[in-house]
């Protein structure tokens, strides 16, 4: 089938009413929560992960991508118009967007945030399209080896590129890998670290740590910060930009969305820091940096633009190689496993309808989110009215409900509540427990393919620096640690977080 | 919780950090200690649970010992009520969801977990966990299909 054939199907798969009135739900969702600040799609996407198995496969992916990229447009919109980031992408976009909205120009803040997410959107999605069946054909010579070593270089990336310190991200993984170890062993039948409960022997369910650690967590912490209430919007004026900052911002635009699509390529990397970096990166090329920060058209448009593009990007390797690269990315991959869906090189080839209707979808999505954004953007600002007290009992209800419905089992409520408290003396300790689901998702596979390498190879571990591909990978690693023993690195790392800070 | 020094020294949400690293580490390690670790072409269960859990405590020992010299850096101060509240709130629903059915269940988690952040009026507490039981079951039980009695008797 030729690319043309291979989109058709894709729109015509996402094109049925059901997936795509769950690609509108899934929009609308994460417009929702981008707007509410308190709730990230990180939870969300967590709590709405065991009612997904009661859709079609294609549906529930399509709605949990949607949730995704839908918060990066809402995020920008509470941003924008009171000061709040509803979601940490949407951070860099306070500095100029609530200047703008101060000066009058609120609309086209808003405008100009949401068409360049547009542009950003479909730009990545023919990123998607085209790089995968690429990727794909070259990931399928990988042997075990090579996903040994793609792993751990992975997974140390990804602790260098995430803010916060690195050894702290490094030992969450660790942990994560250890919870990915409890049960029965897959190879041997023995029973691992379980306690003696029965109840472990499956292994512990990904969406009960998720849940744990996302959503109870999160609510307990929130709680804990009081006088959250009495937002002050600043006024909406008219919409649409002028051709002022149609001509200011197409630039910025353009560059934001390659720099996001590239970044969410990235192992750790995703829509934070792609949206951090677009907008140092605009602030470094620009002839008047020192008005940055004081309501500049740029300022919006190039984070704005990269944070929409990099959350789309960040599908890519997951798809493609079947290794997650942040933490969204490793619920999505939990969600596929749901419904028996390993993603992968073969997905292109034995389920290609899912591969093709999922890119057509995040298309339609982002038109959607258009339509749902702008004109109707007065009913979102009125959301922001709602009491965070009336919010969380219904979050901690849906949170409960799909903990339970997993097995209907008391024990897996407990556990979750378990995860809770651990994830609030994580917080309590400036532990970001993102990389721990990483670890955790990652653990069994990356446990399966060192015993398969090792047992081909009878023991000899050589076959790591024998075969090229492994081999690079592993160099890039060792540079990568070697870097970091580097004060030098350290400082400019540390420094480069600290401006996408301030 | 890290010692309280006479000066003020330590970054405390790092040595918590490290305690939570070499806790996890030694209890892996003291958990796995029957189980075989097997050669390198044949890995038995314990290989790496072993690896990972010595990696965490050398992790834990990077983390910590340079957290003790350190000038002083205090925990946020706990909330005991919120975190109560809600804790309790979720394991009264996962007891309450099998042996009273999903109604109550959904009313006990709604008005007890309100009651971590006071301040509420009580009427639209009691409006609102009404209101979200009922919404729960229309979505959830009968729109979604989850296996729960909506009442247990």
């Amino acid at each position: 089938m030729t690319f043309v054939d291979l989109l058709m199907l894709g729109f015509s798969e996402a094109m049925t009413p059901t997936n795509l009135g769950f690609c509108l739900l899934g929009a609308l969702l994460g417009t929702l929560i981008g707007v509410l600040p308190g709730i990230g799609p990180t939870a969300t996407i967590a709590v709405l992960l065991p009612i997904t198995f009661f859709l079609p496969p294609l549906a529930g992916i399509i709605m949990l991508a949607g949730i995704y990229y839908g918060a990066q447009y809402g995020g920008s919109t509470t941003a924008i118009l009171v000061n709040l980031p509803g979601e940490a992408s949407a951070v860099v976009t306070t500095l100029d967007g609530y200047k703008m909205a101060q000066q009058g120009r609120a609309g086209a803040a808003l405008a100009v945030a949401a068409l360049g997410s547009f542009f950003a959107g479909t730009v990545a999605t023919l990123a998607i399209a085209i790089a995968g069946p690429t990727l794909s054909n070259f990931a399928l010579k990988f042997g075990p080896a090579e996903y040994v070593s793609l792993m751990v270089f992975g997974r140390l990336a990804a602790t260098i590129l995430a803010s916060g310190p690195v050894l702290k991200a490094i030992g969450m993984i660790l942990i994560g890998l250890l919870l990915g170890m409890v049960g029965t062993d897959r190879a041997t039948g023995d029973d691992r670290l379980t306690f003696g409960f029965i109840e472990l022997f499956d292994g512990i369910d990904f969406i009960v740590i998720a849940i744990g650690l996302f959503g109870f967590a999160e609510i307990i912490a929130n709680l804990e910060r009081t006088g959250s209430e009495g937002v002050k919007l600043a006024p909406l004026t008219r919409l649409w930009p002028t051709r002022e900052d149609f001509r200011n911002s197409w630039g910025a635009v353009l560059r934001g969305t390659g720099l996001g699509t590239l970044l969410g390529l990235l192992p750790g990397g995703g829509a934070t820091l792609a949206s951090f970096s677009a907008y140092s990166m605009e602030k470094k090329i620009s002839r008047h940096p020192e008005k940055f920060g004081t309501g500049v058209v740029e300022g919006v448009a190039a984070p704005e633009a990269a944070n929409n593009a990099a959350a789309q990007s960040s599908f890519i390797p997951l798809l493609t190689l079947g290794i997650p690269s942040n933490n969204m990315m490793a619920m999505m991959l939990s969600a596929f496993m749901i419904h028996g869906i390993t993603p992968g090189p073969t997905i292109l080839t034995t389920q290609p309808e899912i591969f093709w209707g999922l890119v057509a979808s995040m298309w339609i999505g982002n038109l959607l989110l258009v339509i749902i954004n702008l004109p109707l953007i007065g009913i979102w600002v009125k959301l922001l009215t709602v009491p965070y007290r009336l919010l969380y009992p219904a979050i901690l209800l849906f949170c409960c409900i799909g903990v339970y419905s997993m097995n209907n089992r008391i024990f897996d409520v407990v556990l979750a509540a378990g995860f809770g408290l651990l994830g609030y003396i994580f917080r309590k300790a400036k532990c970001e427990p993102g990389p721990l689901l990483l670890g955790f998702v990652l653990g069994p596979l990356l446990e399966a393919n060192l015993r398969r390498t090792l047992l081909i190879t009878q023991g000899d571990p050589s076959i790591f620096v024998e075969r090229p591909i492994s081999l690079t990978m592993l160099i890039a690693t060792v540079v990568l640690l070697a870097l970091m023993m580097l004060p030098s690195f350290r400082t400019t790392r540390e420094e480069a977080f600290k401006e996408e800070e301030a | 919780m890290p010692r309280p020094s006479m000066p003020l020294r330590g970054d405390r949400p790092d040595l918590l950090t490290a305690l939570i690293f070499l806790g996890l580490g030694t209890l892996g390690l003291v958990m796995s200690r029957e189980l075989e670790a097997g050669t390198l072409a044949q890995m038995g269960p314990g290989f790496l649970p072993r690896v990972v859990c010595v990696l965490l405590i050398l992790v834990g020992l990077a983390v910590g010992l340079p957290a003790l010299r350190r000038p002083a850096e205090l925990l946020e101060p706990v909330k005991t009520r919120p975190l109560l509240v809600i804790l309790i709130a979720i394991i009264g629903f996962g007891l309450a969801v099998t042996h009273l059915g999903f109604v109550l269940a959904a009313l006990w988690l709604v008005v007890v977990g309100s009651l971590a952040d006071p301040g509420g009026k009580w009427q639209q507490t009691l409006a609102l966990a009404v209101g979200l039981a009922a919404f729960g079951a229309a979505v959830f039980v009968y729109g979604l299909g989850v296996q729960v009695p909506l009442w247990a008797f």
